[in-house]
């Protein structure tokens, strides 16, 4: 971590009291040896909003991503989650404080059951500790069963109805496997869920209703939303602010309408020729 | 997917079956080269009928002919004809024979002994069916391809009709197979006339024989016949007449299991106990690779050092010189086995599969040459090991000898059957579980993989320490020799046959792996080679183990469709995306 990120991170404190920003990210970069995954981006998720994150394959998205999440230690550059700075942080202790997130490619326990990835997801709001599991004490067994009631909610919310939940994660088809991602990310009671593609591979109906789904989600349980998609026709309903990535870099941030005819934008997408 | 398969192609099958058969009639060269046939020829099955020495070549040959009639599942294709079932299996004895009465050209044209000292004149009498000449090839010949006709007479009756005679026809060979163990209880229990009657000259009479086989063909065809029916009675009684019939159940299981040493006498109470202490690192192991997905090949090492220390704080003569009591000694090795299970588990965190597997065989092998080093001599005694350790006491019973130390280790299966359950069905087994599935998604959902994977370590290590504890006062003495890599690969072997995850898998295992070979003594010379094709076998016919637990089993059979079929099976076929869409 630099000097610069640490200076901003004191500011970033008394700042985000309650009524600012969920998230904010400021001069963030990741380079792996000499590739520059992501060159000084700054960004930032109101709450209870949608944003996204767009840009052609290879744009540096999903890197972004993995530094919010603590998959990757970012090398330089500070973000402030909820007013706590979290850059650097493990992956668990990441999700303890109220990220949830879904896969580009789908990563389901596939093995285990539906109810069961659900009940994962809450991990984090459990309290009971292995010598209270192995007396088996009452407050685990309440504990158990309020998970599972919670779960078997989460599970309609998401619309996958509950003969289902013994079922292994596995077989179940793939726009179902979507959902049910989308419910274990839920379960941990997330501030502010990361979708990674959630619409890859889905024909325009499920597309469509998946997007539709996204807005409720976001009315239902005031949570905010950060969306990464390379297809920028299914940002453009959902979200308020559109972050427009291209090599590893910021190029365009601005509300749907102004992304929409940006010249850069539209150059980074079609091609030079396009811009004339 | 039944309206999808291929018309059965009967030149594939037959094709398929000759290959078979070469392959049972190779078997049966084996059996014959590495001593097998020979040397059990005076061992019978039925005495005067069937020697068990060629019974074993006539199994592999009738197991062989059994599965070339039928297609495999993975080729698609509906069930042949019976006239071509029975061709195969024929087929397949035919292959097996020609093999055989080469391998008997062979022996009797060139004396191979210098190579393979079994195939002497005896092996050649024995194979050709006593008779010299080629009348005794012919007889070969003949044995095999009546054996084909036996398996392709089992295929033309109804499956449920075949059932309780395969039943009843291996239940004849356990119990022959049993003898010198129930021997042993039937004197135990002073029954000497039903042992004479049972058994003579290590085989199953033929009027014992015969009554093994009605009896159990009589049970297995009621089961297949009416099973269902009353197991839907069972199902229909009211909810507390059942809880009532289970808790009977259990208690006369339980009144078993506290009379047991006592009808089974001294040496097989020793048997069971050594079985106890394996179904406790079982148990144990089971934690660390079937819940959390950590393949250890170490588990020796905490053995090892339940046993060590132990011996170490109670033996007077240890260079402790402590002498503590067992029950005192007893927190101190599970405190000092968590620690243990954490140091090892440590430096291993970042590695996974094959790569954490090596680790951990290298661990088990450090301690035991530690132990065994002489520079640390002093304290462990090197080769020698620590002497004279006391057996526990409770109140004025001194623990000793099989029959008594059967209680303890009773009690702690019992104890560590319990926390694998009860950890397995908690929120630490569900994350244990996502750790194995996936590690990085599992830390995303908020799951401290650091600590889940040392508090797996660190529970599998107590239950390897208790198991080593328990080592040490059973025999009075701890040296490293008997701690060796053979310990971690019979505990995980035992894992994998009882079914990975599951904790009934674990107990069964431990009786077949542990148990089994102790009874069978007479055939210690082929443990090894039995042991690993009992585990091949298992590996292709029942990867998930004999009693695998639900989702496991689930997981290795839906091969057989894709999963989406089965799954649109199961759950019908309105698996519509409704519910997404907003109200």
């Amino acid at each position: 971590m630099t000097m610069q990120s640490g200076e901003a991170r004191e500011e970033m404190a008394p700042a985000t009291a309650e009524p600012g920003p969920l998230m904010v990210v400021q001069a963030l970069s990741k380079h792996f040896g000499g590739l520059v995954a992501n060159r000084e981006i700054d960004f930032d998720v109101p709450r209870n909003s949608i944003v996204s994150i767009i840009g052609p394959n290879g744009a540096g998205k999903t890197t972004f991503f993995n530094q919010l999440t603590g998959f990757y230690e970012p090398t330089s550059g500070s973000i402030t989650f909820d007013g706590v700075d979290i850059a650097g942080l493990a992956p668990n202790d990441v999700a303890k404080l109220g990220i949830g997130r879904t896969y580009q490619n789908i990563r389901l326990f596939k093995e285990m059951t539906v109810l069961a990835n659900v009940m994962v997801g809450r991990h984090v709001r459990l309290r009971s500790q292995w010598f209270q599991a192995l007396l088996h004490l009452p407050s685990v067994k309440r504990e158990e069963e309020e998970t599972t009631q919670r779960a078997r909610e989460l599970l309609d919310l998401v619309g996958l109805r509950r003969r289902y939940e013994d079922e292994l994660a596995r077989n179940l088809p793939y726009g179902d496997q979507r959902r049910l991602e989308i419910a274990r990310a839920l379960a941990s009671d997330p501030k502010l869920l990361l979708l990674d593609e959630p619409t890859a591979g889905m024909n325009p109906g499920e597309t469509a209703q998946m997007t539709q789904f996204i807005s409720r989600l976001r009315v239902e349980l005031g949570i905010a939303i950060l969306l990464i998609e390379h297809d920028m026709k299914v940002v453009m309903g959902v979200s308020e602010r559109i972050t427009v990535l291209d090599h590893g870099e910021r190029i365009a941030e601005g509300t749907p309408e102004e992304i929409r005819t940006n010249p850069l934008v539209i150059e980074a997408y079609l091609g030079k020729q396009a811009t004339v | 997917m039944s309206d999808r398969l291929k018309p059965v192609d009967p030149r594939r099958i037959l094709k398929r079956a000759a290959g078979l058969g070469a392959i049972a009639g190779l078997a049966g060269v084996y059996l014959s080269v590495v001593g097998i046939v020979e040397r059990f020829e005076t061992r019978n099955v039925v005495t005067g009928v069937a020697p068990l020495g060629l019974l074993t070549v006539a199994i592999a040959i009738l197991v062989a002919a059994y599965v070339a009639a039928r297609p495999p599942r993975n080729w698609g294709m509906t069930e042949p004809a019976r006239g071509h079932k029975f061709m195969a299996s024929l087929l397949t004895g035919a292959a097996a024979g020609l093999v055989l009465v080469l391998f008997l050209l062979a022996v009797g044209a060139l004396d191979l002994r210098d190579i393979f000292p079994n195939t002497t004149p005896g092996l050649v009498r024995i194979l050709s069916l006593g008779i010299e000449g080629p009348a005794g090839w012919a007889a070969l010949m003949a044995l095999c391809l009546s054996l084909g006709a036996v398996a392709g007479a089992l295929h033309q009756l109804r499956p449920r009709d075949r059932q309780p005679l395969i039943a009843a026809m291996a239940a004849v060979l356990l119990m022959s197979l049993m003898e010198p163990f129930l021997n042993n209880v039937f004197l135990q229990l002073r029954q000497n006339a039903l042992a004479s009657f049972i058994y003579q000259r290590s085989g199953l009479t033929i009027p014992a024989a015969v009554i093994v086989f009605l009896v159990v063909l009589a049970v297995s065809a009621f089961q297949t016949y009416r099973g269902a029916a009353t197991r839907r009675r069972v199902a229909a009684l009211p909810e507390n007449t059942r809880r009532s019939a289970t808790y009977v159940a259990l208690f006369l299981v339980g009144l078993l299991l506290l009379v047991l040493p006592h009808l089974m006498g001294v040496f097989l109470s020793e048997v069971v106990g050594t079985v106890g202490l394996y179904i406790l690192m079982g148990l144990g192991l089971n934690i660390v690779v079937g819940y959390a997905g950590l393949l250890d090949l170490g588990y020796v090492a905490f053995f090892a050092v339940g046993a060590y220390a132990t011996a170490l704080l109670t033996s007077p003569v240890s260079s402790l010189g402590l002498g503590m009591d067992f029950w005192m000694a007893l927190p101190i090795v599970i405190i000092v086995a968590a620690i243990t299970g954490i140091i090892i588990g440590a430096p291993v965190l970042r590695l996974r599969g094959d790569y954490l597997a090596i680790v951990t065989l290298g661990f088990g092998e450090i301690v035991r040459i530690l132990l065994l080093s002489d520079a640390l001599r002093p304290i462990f005694g090197g080769a020698q090991g620590i002497l004279a350790i006391p057996p526990p006491v409770v109140g004025d019973l001194r623990l000793a000898g099989p029959i008594n130390l059967y209680y303890p280790i009773l009690a702690f299966v019992v104890l560590g059957a319990f926390v694998a359950w009860t950890l397995a069905n908690s929120r630490i087994g569900r994350a244990w579980n996502a750790m194995r599935e996936d590690e990085e998604v599992a830390a995303a959902t908020g799951i401290n993989t650091t600590n889940y994977k040392l508090l797996a370590f660190a529970i599998g290590a107590v239950f390897g320490c208790v198991a080593g504890a328990f080592f040490a006062v059973k025999i009075g003495i701890v040296f490293p020799q008997r701690l060796d890599l053979l310990v971690s690969i019979t505990v995980l072997s035992l894992i994998i046959l009882g079914g990975m995850g599951s904790i009934r898998g674990v107990i069964l295992g431990a009786f077949v792996l542990v148990g089994l070979p102790e009874l069978l003594r007479e055939f210690a010379e082929y443990r090894l080679l039995i042991y690993g094709g009992v585990l091949v076998a298992m590996m292709l016919l029942r990867p998930e183990g004999l009693l695998p637990n639900r989702s496991r089993q689930r997981e290795l059979h839906d091969d057989d469709d894709s999963a989406e079929v089965q799954y649109q099976r199961r759950v019908g076929t309105e698996t519509g995306a409704p519910a997404i869409s907003a109200p």
